[in-house]
C-alpha cells in the first residue's frame, strides 16, 4: 500500500482506491451532509464545529495522538478538522468563492482526499478536545462527520464495514459466530465456570419473556471469555430472571460499527438490537461490557427510534452491578482481591456516557486496594482502541496505535503501579492486550465483571 | 463623506448587522433537533448552567487549565472588549465620567489583541493552523481600540451619546470632526464583520453548550 499521509495505512488499497477519482463524488456527498433534511441527526453540532473554531490550540493539548506523536503537526487536532474545513469554506460559503487564501479555503485535490480519508482514520473520536474547547467546538464530531461522507462514496474500513455492521445485521453477529458454535461455546463457559469459580452455573440462552437479555460484545465470547463468565456468575448470585440469545433469535452482538462511520448503519443496527428485544419479549435491554454500544443504546437512540416502539429498558452491566452491591443483592468480600486495581474510563463510557460512578462503586466494594489512574475520569486519555481501532491492525496500523494513543497509557499504568487493570469496554480490552505486551508491563487486564465475580460470596 | 460614514453608512451597519445576526442565529435555532452528543458531567440546573456560562465568559477557563500560555492575552483582550461595551452602554444612557473606563477597555483590548497576533505568529502551532482571516481578526478589534485611545475618543462623552440617539431617533446629525468619524468607521466596519465570521462565537457558544455539550438527557434519563 502506497504512503498517502502518513508511515501507516488504516484504509486497504480496495477501500481506499487511492488512484481512482474520487473528488466530485465526495463534493457531491458533502453538499448533502450540510442539508438539513439529509443530515438531521447532526446538522446543528456539524454546522457549528465547521463555521466557529476559533483555532486557539486548546484542544491540541489534551490529545493523546498529537502529543504522544511528539506534537507532530499532521496530528493537530485543528490540522485534521481544517481538512474538511478548507473544503467546506472552498465550495460551500461565499468568502471561500470570493477570497479563497485570506480565509484558508482550498481546492480538493484527489491527494487532498486520500491524505483526508487516512488522516480522519487517526483520531479515535475520544472527545478529549471538544470537552476542553472554550467554544465547545467538537473535532471529533468533524473527524465522524467526514468518515459519513467518505463512507457515502464507498470508502469506510471493511472490519467496521463488509466485515462490520453489515454481517453483523446478515448473520447476527460481526464475529460470524453461528448457533451451533455460540450453544456450544456457552456450554464450554458453563464447565469453565464450574472449573474456575467452584459453582454450578446454568447460562439460559434464547429464554423468551425473561426480565434480563443480556447481550455482549460477541468478540468477548472469542476473545475475552472471562468478562462473560463474570456476568454470568455475577447474574447467577443475583438470583434474577435472565438469559443470553443466539443468533437463532436475532441479533446476538451488542457492537454498532456504525457508531464509528456512518448514521445510516447505526440506525440498521440499533434497530436490529430493538427486534430482537422485541421478539424476544424482555423487560430489560443489559448492555455488555461495550462503551460505544452504551452510546448507541442509551443515547443515540432516543431520537432515532420513538419510546413507544421500544418497550424495554435498557442498562449497562454496569449499572445493574452497582445496584445490586448497593441493594445487598450481590454480597461481595474484597478480600478475594488483592492485588492493587485500577480502572481505566473508556471514553463511551465516561465522557460520553456519563458512567464514572458505577464502576468505581463495583471495584472498590470488591477490591482491597484500589488506586486511581491520573487522570481520570472526563480527563481520562482515551486508550487509543475507539472507533474502531482495536480491531484495526493492517497496514502497520498496530504501530501507529501503540507509539501514540498506546505510549501514553502505558506510562498512565506503570505510573499507577497496578497489577490488574480493570476495563469495561472490549475495544479498550483489544487495545490493553495489545500495549501490556507492545511495552511488556507488569499488569494485566479483567473486565469488571471478572473483579466482581472474583469477590462475590456465592 | 462626514454624511456617508455618520448619516448613511449607520443605517446600513445596522440592518446588516441586526440581519446578519438574526439571519445566523434563526440558521441554527430553526434545525431537526440532532441526535444526543453530550459531553458528562455537565451542569444540569438552569442555575449551574448560568454559573458556568458566567465563570468561563469572565475567567476563559478552559483556557486556563488547559493551554495557559495564551489564556492572560486572551483574557486581556475580552475583558478589554467587555470594558468598553460597559462604557458604551453608560455612555449610550447619560453616564459621564467613564472615560477611564473605556481607556482601561481600550488599552486591555489593544495590548490583548497585539499580544494575541504576535503569540500567533511567534509560535509555530499556533501560525501553522492560522489563516490571514485568524490575523485580519485580532488586527481589527485591536485597531478600534487603537484609534480610539489615539483621538480620545473615550473623552467624547457627550458627542457620541448626543450621535447615538439621532441614529436611534432618526434625526441623525452628521459628526463634525475627522476623528470622531474615523472612530464611527471602524466601529462600522467590526460590527458589519461581526455577524459573518468565526468572531461570533459568542453567540454560538449558546448552541454549543446549550444544545449539544451540555444537551438535555439527565444523567439516568
Amino acid at each position: 500500500m502506497r504512503k498517502v499521509f502518513d508511515d501507516y495505512r488504516a484504509l486497504a488499497d480496495s477501500v481506499l482506491r487511492p488512484d481512482e477519482p474520487k473528488v466530485d463524488k465526495f463534493l457531491a456527498a458533502m453538499a448533502r451532509s450540510l442539508k438539513k433534511k439529509d443530515n438531521w441527526t447532526f446538522w446543528l453540532p456539524y454546522v457549528l464545529s465547521l463555521d466557529y473554531c476559533m483555532k486557539c490550540g486548546t484542544c491540541a493539548e489534551v490529545c493523546p495522538v498529537y502529543l504522544a506523536s511528539g506534537r507532530q503537526e499532521i496530528y493537530h487536532p485543528v490540522a485534521r478538522s481544517e481538512m474538511l474545513r478548507n473544503v467546506y469554506r472552498r465550495y460551500f460559503t461565499l468568502g471561500g468563492k470570493l477570497w479563497p487564501s485570506l480565509i484558508g479555503a482550498k481546492d480538493l485535490t484527489e491527494e487532498g482526499l486520500n491524505a483526508l480519508a487516512e488522516s480522519f482514520y487517526r483520531c479515535t473520536v475520544c472527545r478529549r478536545c471538544a470537552y476542553v474547547c472554550p467554544v465547545a467546538i467538537d473535532n471529533g464530531l468533524i473527524v465522524r462527520e467526514g468518515r459519513k461522507i467518505l463512507d457515502a462514496i464507498g470508502i469506510a474500513p471493511d472490519e467496521l464495514k463488509d466485515f462490520g455492521t453489515q454481517l453483523q445485521v446478515k448473520v447476527g453477529n460481526a464475529t460470524n459466530i453461528g448457533v451451533a458454535a455460540f450453544r456450544d461455546i456457552v456450554e464450554f463457559l458453563e464447565e469453565d465456570i464450574a472449573d474456575s469459580w467452584g459453582v454450578q452455573v446454568k447460562i439460559p440462552v434464547d429464554k423468551k419473556g425473561a426480565e434480563y437479555l443480556v447481550m455482549h460484545n460477541a468478540g468477548d465470547y472469542l476473545a475475552f471469555p472471562e468478562t462473560v463468565m463474570g456476568a454470568a456468575v455475577v447474574f447467577h448470585a443475583a438470583g434474577v430472571d435472565w438469559t443470553l440469545n443466539s443468533p437463532a433469535t436475532g441479533v446476538n452482538d451488542v457492537v454498532n460499527y456504525g457508531v464509528f462511520f456512518s448514521d445510516v448503519e447505526l440506525e440498521k443496527v440499533v434497530r436490529a438490537h430493538v427486534k430482537t428485544a422485541i421478539d424476544l419479549g424482555i423487560k430489560t435491554f443489559v448492555i455488555g461490557e461495550c462503551g460505544h454500544a452504551f452510546e448507541a443504546l442509551k443515547y443515540l437512540i432516543l431520537r432515532l427510534i420513538p419510546e413507544k416502539e421500544r418497550p424495554f429498558e435498557i442498562k449497562s452491566i454496569l449499572e445493574l452491578e452497582a445496584q445490586w452491591i448497593q441493594e445487598g443483592r450481590l454480597k461481595v468480600d474484597p478480600s478475594r482481591n488483592t492485588e492493587v486495581v485500577t480502572y481505566h474510563d473508556s471514553c463511551k463510557l465516561g465522557r460520553v456516557g456519563g458512567l464514572y460512578e458505577e464502576p468505581r462503586l463495583i471495584l472498590k466494594a470488591a477490591c482491597q486496594d484500589f488506586r486511581e489512574l491520573q487522570p481520570n475520569r472526563e480527563m481520562s486519555l482515551c486508550c487509543g482502541g475507539g472507533s474502531g481501532f482495536a480491531i484495526m491492525a493492517k497496514g502497520d496500523f498496530l504501530k501507529f496505535r501503540m507509539e501514540t494513543y498506546g505510549k501514553l497509557k502505558a506510562q498512565q499504568l506503570l505510573d499507577v503501579g497496578a497489577d490488574v487493570v480493570a476495563l469495561a469496554c472490549s475495544n479498550c480490552k483489544g487495545q490493553f492486550r495489545e500495549i501490556i505486551n507492545y511495552y511488556r508491563l507488569p499488569v494485566r487486564f479483567a473486565g469488571v465483571s471478572e473483579v466482581l465475580a472474583k469477590a462475590l460470596v456465592l | 463623506m462626514a454624511f456617508f460614514i455618520g448619516v448613511i453608512l449607520p443605517y446600513f451597519t445596522l440592518a446588516i448587522f441586526v440581519g446578519g445576526m438574526f439571519y445566523q442565529l434563526a440558521r441554527l435555532a430553526r434545525v431537526p433537533l440532532h441526535l444526543h452528543w453530550e459531553l458528562f458531567p455537565y451542569p444540569e440546573s438552569l442555575g449551574a448552567q448560568l454559573g458556568e456560562l458566567v465563570s468561563e465568559v469572565v475567567s476563559l477557563r478552559s483556557i486556563y487549565r488547559h493551554k495557559r500560555k495564551l489564556w492572560g492575552r486572551s483574557l486581556l483582550m475580552h475583558w478589554g472588549i467587555y470594558l468598553q461595551v460597559f462604557w458604551l452602554i453608560m455612555v449610550l444612557f447619560g453616564g459621564r465620567g467613564y472615560a477611564w473606563l473605556g481607556m482601561v477597555g481600550g488599552l486591555a483590548c489593544l495590548s490583548g489583541a497585539l499580544s494575541l497576533v504576535l503569540f500567533r505568529y511567534v509560535d509555530p502551532e499556533m501560525r501553522r493552523i492560522s489563516t490571514p482571516a485568524d490575523y485580519l481578526n485580532l488586527l481589527l478589534v485591536g485597531s478600534v481600540s487603537l484609534v480610539a485611545l489615539l483621538t480620545g475618543f473615550y473623552f467624547q462623552e457627550a458627542a457620541f451619546q448626543r450621535y447615538l440617539w439621532g441614529i436611534l431617533s432618526f434625526r441623525p446629525v452628521p459628526p463634525s470632526t475627522g476623528s470622531f468619524l474615523l472612530n464611527l468607521f471602524l466601529i462600522q466596519v467590526f460590527l458589519l464583520v461581526l455577524p459573518f465570521g468565526r468572531m461570533a462565537h459568542f453567540a454560538a457558544k449558546y448552541f454549543t453548550y446549550h444544545k449539544v455539550k451540555w444537551g438535555e438527557v439527565r444523567r439516568h434519563a
